[in-house]
């Protein structure tokens, strides 16, 4: 008995030829080969469309034709049909970290008004959302203030919530700055508390009113062994630098403290310099000068020993820092001996902890501020024991001032004596810090800020006692992160 | 393209990954060598400067790498198979040298077990 197909060529022969009437090796292959041409049923269409392609195929691609029997289960081309174009090294990364600071669906607040250079440090404006200007906003882009996690991207421009803390930070930036001297202050709180944000703040503050701004935005960066690095001559326990890094520093610092570099002048000849920078040359002429890592480290040290140069007419340098406790610990880079690097012989880091430290004295005066992280923190005990300390002796100082409550019930925690990871390199830095702690938002602070989102058409609900209060509830009492979390994020629209 | 002790590498290489590509220099060796030169354990050939890579050449030709390392491993064999040890006759015949049965399941032992070793 035959097979209703041709075994040979699995083709399905119509029923035009009668298989069995024709002798299979007498019949001439023009018979077997336009069997769906030619002798289809004369309703069908598909042979009609099938000769139109085949012969816009150029009839290369299957010289038998008919159907064929699909072995896999998925067809082969579509596989490599919809593939696309792969992302370009560093795509996904740019995609990840990209930084959106408006959106044009979102409703204008009619209401906001500007930042002014007085605007953070007046107690009038607790508990008021006040937007970025323009130039703000470019020059805080440039110095990487601003991060992928924070819902800038929600609203028609970006605003802020003066809080009393930030009132509080900026008047004290203000004081020291008045006098000439250095404010050193560690930013701490909880998870999603707005540590960064109030650096950002402090940084607003700086730019608003003309100071030269050196942010740091991770301190990951620098000592997860993910930059180059290289030991630098000459230095006694051995420094690294770090060129790359230290030149995207320098770019970005010259891009958002332009106005006031190109004003500022160098006090002293750099002769060490190729370029040989003369004195009264503007500092943004020195700063132009780190065009490849090669040169780059030399150049920040000329702008460092300018900013810090004594006697001279100087604006206040705000040096801030964020995820502090990278900065504070051991780094993963290893020295020629194999051993591992402490992030203090780094030499950025040093810098910046020298200042933290009260090693270094501006002479326009400034200062120093350091955030902490929840999410993004290695354990550094030293830093979280100075910190408890330095809290609470601010806060036995405090309460003696007052004399009206007990500093009985406030205990300096100590070290314990049984445990071997402190690092004194770590506490000789923290020893005289203030450290400010950031808490929860209080109600009316967490009503103006329900409010801004409501009116930018964020927050579906009308803005009332009862509103404010479950928001607030439920966000551990007024912690904005989670405020946020629980008002914007459930897209209960 | 970059050369290192006559190799050439892709410049998206990673360091690390092109000193682990000689034979006898495993992660151990590779960490300490982008310490000695301070390379970040994360960089990439088409980074390193032309010093480093002269450096590095120079550091690699001091090393017993490659065909010296493979010669030591030869040697080992050939000694055993000419004092006429059971090992060296096992790897003379291509089994199995420590014990294991032969019937079936041999065919590392197939693979490298020769006096001529190759790796």
């Amino acid at each position: 008995m035959s097979a209703p197909n041709c075994l040979r060529c699995l083709v399905r022969p119509s029923a035009g030829i009668p298989v069995a009437s024709v002798p299979r090796a007498r019949a001439p292959l023009a018979n077997l080969a336009p069997i769906t041409a030619a002798r289809s049923a004369p309703f069908s269409t598909t042979a009609a469309n099938a000769k139109a392609k085949a012969s816009s195929q150029k009839e290369a691609a299957s010289a038998r034709g008919g159907k064929k029997l699909q072995l896999g289960k998925f067809k082969k081309k579509d596989r490599t049909a919809d593939k696309g174009r792969p992302p370009l090294p560093g795509e996904r990364k740019a995609y990840r970290k990209r930084i959106t600071l408006s959106n044009d669906n979102a409703i204008p607040v009619p209401w906001l008004t500007d930042l002014g250079p007085t605007d953070l440090a007046a107690s009038e404006n607790v508990a008021k959302v006040k937007s970025l200007p323009e130039e703000l906003q470019d020059q805080l882009r440039a110095s990487e203030a601003f991060k992928p996690t924070q819902r800038w991207g929600m609203f028609r421009k970006p605003a802020v919530l003066v809080r009393k803390e930030t009132v509080d930070l900026a008047n004290q930036m203000q004081d020291s700055a008045n006098k000439k001297q250095m404010l050193r202050l560690v930013v701490t709180g909880d998870k999603v508390a707005g540590k960064s944000m109030m650096v950002l703040q402090a940084m607003a503050h700086a730019f608003l009113n003309d100071w030269i701004v050196i942010h740091l935005p991770e301190a990951q960066d620098l000592t997860t062994a993910c930059t180059e690095y290289a030991p630098i001559p000459g230095t006694d326990p051995v420094q690294y630098m770090q060129p790359v890094y230290v030149l995207k520093l320098i770019q970005a610092l010259r891009r958002a403290n332009e106005k006031v570099l190109s004003k500022t002048y160098t006090t002293q000849a750099h002769p060490q310099l190729p370029q040989n920078i003369g004195a009264n040359t503007p500092l943004l002429t020195l700063a132009n000068l780190a065009k490849e890592p090669d040169n780059a480290w030399a150049v920040f040290q000329a702008l460092w020993n300018e900013l810090t140069a004594k006697g001279a007419n100087r604006p206040p340098v705000l040096l801030s820092l964020d995820g502090l406790a990278h900065a504070m610990r051991l780094s993963d880079y290893r020295s020629p001996a194999f051993e591992l690097i402490h992030s203090h012989d780094l030499s950025l880091l040093r810098l910046f902890a020298n200042t933290l430290g009260g090693g270094v004295q501006f002479p326009g005066g400034g200062a120093v501020v350091a955030a902490t992280s929840r999410n993004n923190a290695p354990r550094a005990p030293s830093m979280e024991l100075a910190l408890a300390q330095r809290e609470a002796e601010q806060r036995l100082r405090a309460a003696n001032n007052n004399n009206n409550s007990a500093p009985g019930d406030i205990e300096v925690p100590q070290k314990d004596p049984f445990f071997r990871g402190y690092d004194e390199r770590v506490e000789a830095v923290l020893r005289s810090v203030q450290v400010l702690r950031v808490g929860g938002l209080d109600k009316l602070e967490a009503r103006a800020l329900m409010e801004y989102w409501a009116a930018s058409g964020m927050l579906r609900a009308t803005v009332d006692e009862r509103t404010v209060t479950e928001k607030w509830a439920l966000a551990g009492n007024g912690v904005v992160g989670e405020m946020e979390r629980a008002s914007l994020m459930t897209m209960r629209v | 393209m970059v050369f290192i002790f006559g190799v050439n590498f892709n410049e998206n290489k990673l360091v690390k990954k092109a000193l682990e590509s000689f034979y006898a220099l495993g992660p151990q060796t590779s960490a300490r060598i982008l310490a000695k030169y301070s390379i970040h354990p994360r960089a990439k050939m088409g980074t390193l400067q032309p010093k480093t890579l002269t450096a590095l050449t120079a550091e690699l030709s001091t090393m017993t790498i490659e065909s010296e390392a493979r010669k030591i491993v030869q040697d080992n064999i050939k000694r055993l198979r000419d004092i006429g040890t059971y090992r060296g006759r096992r790897h003379a015949m291509g089994l199995p040298v420590r014990g294991q049965r032969t019937r079936n399941q041999i065919a590392t032992a197939r693979k490298l077990n020769k006096v001529e070793r190759r790796g």
